[in-house]
């Protein structure tokens, strides 16, 4: 079937040009033109000057970046963890059949499909401490005192990792669903006629056959809540005083203050952070694989 | 056939982007009733000259209004051609280069620069001898009081020093908080952003302190009397609880300003335009009163010179025209206008013994020498990276994250080696 | 016997707990956006009205409009855009053997988890120069490339599903290259095209970080970002204002998800669990 092998590679080469080139102009040249810029000086009023990797050593010695690099990774830990439980749960819901089920699935899209600008503003809303929907129902049910959900460190934390859930949950069930309809019920009926509980057919059948689409859905999200920028710069700008400020915010930070050099610093550090996460995810599955 | 489509549309819209008439782009943030004046203003404009001005609204926040100018002017964008600019970037968009020098306007249809406030010209809108912008107006920080209240329990006088306001801010709040829980006694902008800045340096410079830049060009702001001013400004908050939780978390400007104008507030502390917006309540109207800020005994009161000023675009291509709004809205009548209806403080100080303000806003007269003495913060190219060093340290201390030594301390280290970068 | 009781609360509970979490906070919003005020949240009465929406329609000066339509204009650009080159690169992979065959797919799902900030600086520079800032093809570039990794595995998976068979039938009759994919694997995929053009669609309505630094007013400025800004026309936030303008988007986008559901989850999974 290789008729003319070397006209066929010129063909798909045709056909698959466009999107090279797009990508190359719009998304390769500019991180190599960033990590360059990463190795300059790069202020408005000052004139450019190449200083290696000073940029890189002064952030380093900043604790502003080593705060953001915490709190985006503690964020990206909690977040993950909950959007993943959350996901599995809802997924094993939609699985089983009963009435209503189609219902659950149609509404299951809408936080995904509510732009990210606009379900933080919603959220802002709901956090805000005088006309907040949440604290309202603390406050009507005595359940608690209200809560200065933006105001403090420890509730912007919350509030930025609870709205994030609620917008990513919806992508992980979907995964994880399709996951789960992967696996055969025979499995599952085996298990039952071996008496095995509910619980020990999960944990022993579900979640191994479960894990290629883990994974895949773990990367994503990971890689995702490492480079937030949309919710927390709506929800609180990076504050309050800077608490709540994702690696991302910070270079975009750098930016607006005209200093563009440390600014690329920062944004060629989380690429290399994004990348790093997921080759050891990578690496992880590999080896339970062999397994 | 079907691939043309999106060809063709995405020219078209390449097309029709690229070919953008030529007109006069207008952008300015503010409060809502000023943008509402601004519609009027350019109105009148496009009535006296023909030039058709195209409003390019922003937001209220100021650190969103410089964001949309600046990466407007870093990407050397024909729009906006004439925009305000707040008195302290000035100074850095000078020196980036993307203001259009004004002297050879200035000289062309001979302005005299002496009618405006000369100090104000030569501190700010002046860069490398220059002159960069035009003030539009000129701010400085208030005690606004409710006289009614004042009166109520026997004083005559708002305070005058710090001392004086813990006294009667604790006795009144007490008192009307029997009758109505949110009130408060003293009420000012705290959350973190650059009107933190302005607070701070009111309340430190009337405690013998400031934001100095000493002989070497170095900014100082770890001294003990910044320590105490910033202790008096948390205990506020925390200890003698006349000034509410939020704020440090939320107060701006137009929160403040409703806090008080609701009737929840005896003493507030904000810019000259919310007077106006007080006397139109038909509930305060006549019950406020505005004065200097208090001072520590010993020591004087303190105003933050804030502002707004008004400049043109290097990469303007409509520079003749933007030129003809800048005269505008600098002009006489406008100035006055502005006073009037908006409670600006205008720019120029020939306004100020004009008959009619005399006698619809004499308040104005006697702040023209609060003017004239206002503080300024530095003004440097690099100054918001400083003030965001800052800004952040004093909301931590006020959140009582850190103690104001620790807070002040860690702030005078960042900014010491922030600008490290900045020497050539 | 209980395991079957167990799994029935469980049921129950978890749906009333989705249902809730899902449609609490829009619910919300809609309530809200149709309040003149929250007082009442403090006691005060209930004031159910419409004029939010007028308000933000009818102001110019709040360019509600004119952010809708330039998220519109420039989200089905892209779109359309992305099908015909990702469609081109899919038919290319699923069709060739060529060197880059594997590698390219690998590249692009790299690329798609590329932080958005390490691509935003450089490209404000390189617009800033062509004098792109604040128009569409601003935005419009870099959301095509931006998008079209996971539109290329998308269609990668649908088209690999059409046997090759077909192209060889269709090449012994003498098509061209060309016309079998314009008018063999294009309908046969057709699914998968409306996949692949609603997941862009919706993703460039979502995009914050590229807009809001490529652009500077009203002219180019799409949805995300006037939502964003929005400070209404009087006083502290308009929450009211804000909700109606929320909604004014989310419903349209809404309506369009819950009725091609179908194609946005194949879409998703499809593109997803392939990699």
């Amino acid at each position: 079937m290789k008729i003319k092998k070397n006209g066929e590679i010129r063909t798909a080469y045709f056909y698959i040009s466009p999107l090279l080139t797009i990508i190359l102009l719009f998304i390769l040249i500019p991180i190599v033109g960033t990590f360059i810029n990463s190795l300059y000086r790069d202020i408005t009023y000052l004139p450019s000057r190449f200083t290696g990797f000073t940029n890189y050593a002064d952030l380093i010695k900043l604790s502003d970046f080593w705060n953001s690099l915490k709190f985006t990774t503690l964020f990206t830990a909690v977040s993950v963890s909950l959007e993943t439980v959350l996901g599995i749960s809802f997924a094993l819901l939609l699985k089983e059949v009963f009435t209503g089920r189609s219902f659950l699935r149609t509404i299951l899209l809408i936080p995904w499909a509510i732009p990210t600008a606009i379900s933080a503003r919603l959220w802002q809303l709901m956090y805000n401490y005088n006309y907040g929907l949440l604290n309202y129902f603390l406050d009507v049910t005595h359940t608690g005192a209200k809560v200065n959900w933006l105001g403090t460190a420890h509730g912007a934390f919350w509030a930025i990792t609870i709205a994030d859930v609620w917008k990513t949950t919806p992508f992980m069930t979907l995964i994880l669903l399709a996951g789960l309809q992967t696996i055969p019920d025979e499995l599952y009926e085996q298990a039952m006629v071996d008496n095995a509980t509910m619980w020990k057919r999960f944990l022993y059948i579900t979640l191994p056959l479960l894990r290629p689409a883990l994974v895949v859905a773990l990367i994503f999200r990971t890689a995702d809540a490492l480079r937030i920028f949309d919710l927390v710069y709506v929800l609180t700008g990076g504050g309050p005083a800077g608490s709540t400020r994702t690696v991302s915010i910070l270079g975009f930070h750098y930016f607006i203050n005209g200093d563009f050099g440390t600014g690329s610093a920062v944004s060629i550090i989380i690429f290399l952070l994004v990348f790093i996460f997921s080759f050891l995810y990578i690496r992880a599955w590999r080896f339970k694989e062999t397994l | 056939m079907r691939i043309l489509y999106p060809f063709i549309l995405s020219l078209l819209s390449f097309i029709t982007s690229c070919s953008r008439p030529r007109e006069l782009t207008f952008m300015v943030g503010g409060s809502p009733n000023e943008l509402l004046y601004w519609e009027k203003v350019i109105g009148e404009f496009h009535e006296k000259t023909g030039i058709n001005v195209k409003l390019i609204r922003q937001p209220t926040d100021t650190d969103q209004r410089r964001q949309g100018i600046v990466i407007a002017l870093r990407s050397k964008s024909r729009d906006p051609d004439v925009f305000l600019m707040d008195v302290v970037w000035v100074g850095a968009i000078a020196s980036s280069g993307w203001l259009e020098p004004l002297d050879s306007y200035i000289e062309r249809d001979n302005l005299d620069l002496n009618k405006f406030f000369s100090r104000v010209v030569d501190e700010v809108d002046r860069y490398r001898g220059n002159v960069m912008a035009l003030p539009v107006y000129v701010d400085g920080g208030l005690l606004y009081y409710r006289k009614d209240l004042l009166r109520k329990y026997g004083y005559t006088n708002p305070p005058e020093t710090w001392e004086e306001l813990l006294q009667i801010a604790k006795k009144v709040q007490a008192r009307e908080r029997q009758k109505n829980k949110n009130f408060w006694g003293f009420v000012w902008q705290g959350a973190m952003y650059e009107g933190l800045i302005c607070t701070f340096l009111e309340f430190s410079s009337s405690f013998g302190g400031g934001i100095a830049t000493d002989s070497t060009g170095r900014i100082v702001v770890n001294i003990p009397q910044n320590v105490e001013a910033l202790q008096f400004m948390q205990d506020l908050i925390h200890t003698y609880k006349i000034s509410p939780p939020n704020t440090y978390t939320e107060l701006k400007e137009e929160e403040v300003r409703l806090i008080f104008d609701e009737g929840n507030a005896l003493l507030e502390r904000n810019w000259p335009y919310a007077w106006g917006l007080h006397e139109k309540n038909p509930e305060l109207k006549n019950k406020v009163g505005i004065t200097k800020l208090p001072h520590k005994k010993g020591k004087r009161s303190a105003s933050t010179l804030g502002g707004w000023h008004i400049g043109i675009s290097r990469f303007s291509d409509v520079k003749n025209e933007a030129w003809e709004f800048v005269k505008f809205v600098t002009s006489y009548e406008k100035q006055r206008d502005f006073a009037l209806n908006l409670g600006w403080n205008p720019g120029r100080v020939d306004v100020y013994a004009d008959t009619v303000i005399e006698k619809t806003a004499p308040h104005l007269v006697l702040l023209k020498d609060v003017f004239e003495n206002a503080v300024a913060r530095p003004s440097l190219p690099y100054y918001s990276g400083v003030s965001q060093i800052l800004q952040k340290h004093l909301n931590s201390a006020l959140s009582l994250s850190e103690t104001p030594q620790e807070a002040l301390e860690k702030a005078q280290d960042e900014i010491d080696e922030f600008i490290k970068k900045y020497e050539d | 016997m209980k395991e079957v009781y167990v799994k029935k609360i469980l049921i129950v509970v978890g749906t009333i707990f989705f249902t809730l979490f899902v449609l609490a906070p829009v619910i919300w919003m809609l309530f809200v956006s149709l309040t003149k005020d929250l007082g009442f949240l403090q006691g005060g009465g209930v004031n159910l009205t419409l004029s939010n929406y007028v308000n933000i329609i009818s102001n110019k000066n709040l360019h509600m409009l004119d952010y809708l339509k330039n998220s519109i204009i420039i989200s089905t650009t892209v779109s359309f855009l992305v099908i015909i080159i990702a469609g081109f690169g899919a038919y290319a992979i699923t069709r060739f053997n060529f060197p880059g065959k594997f590698t390219i797919p690998l590249m692009m799902l790299a690329i798609s988890i590329f932080p958005q900030i390490s691509i935003a600086g450089y490209l404000f520079k390189i617009e800033s120069n062509l004098r792109l800032i604040n128009t569409y093809p601003a935005l419009i570039f870099p959301y095509t490339a931006w998008t079209a990794p996971l539109a290329l595995w998308i269609l990668i998976s649908y088209f690999s599903q059409i046997p090759r068979e077909l192209d060889e039938a269709a090449l012994v009759d003498g098509a061209s290259r060309k016309n079998i994919l314009l008018k063999i694997i294009f309908p046969l995929s057709t699914p998968g095209l409306i996949s692949a053009f609603l997941i862009v669609f919706i993703a460039c309505i979502n995009e914050l970080l590229f807009a809001l630094l490529l652009t500077t007013d009203y002219r180019a400025q799409t949805i995300s970002v006037g939502i964003t800004l929005f400070q209404g026309l009087h006083g502290e936030i308009p929450w009211g204002e804000l909700m109606a303008s929320a909604s004014l988007v989310t419903v349209p986008l809404i309506i369009l998800t819950l009725f091609l559901q179908k194609y946005i989850i194949s879409g998703l999974t499809r593109g997803g669990v392939k990699g």
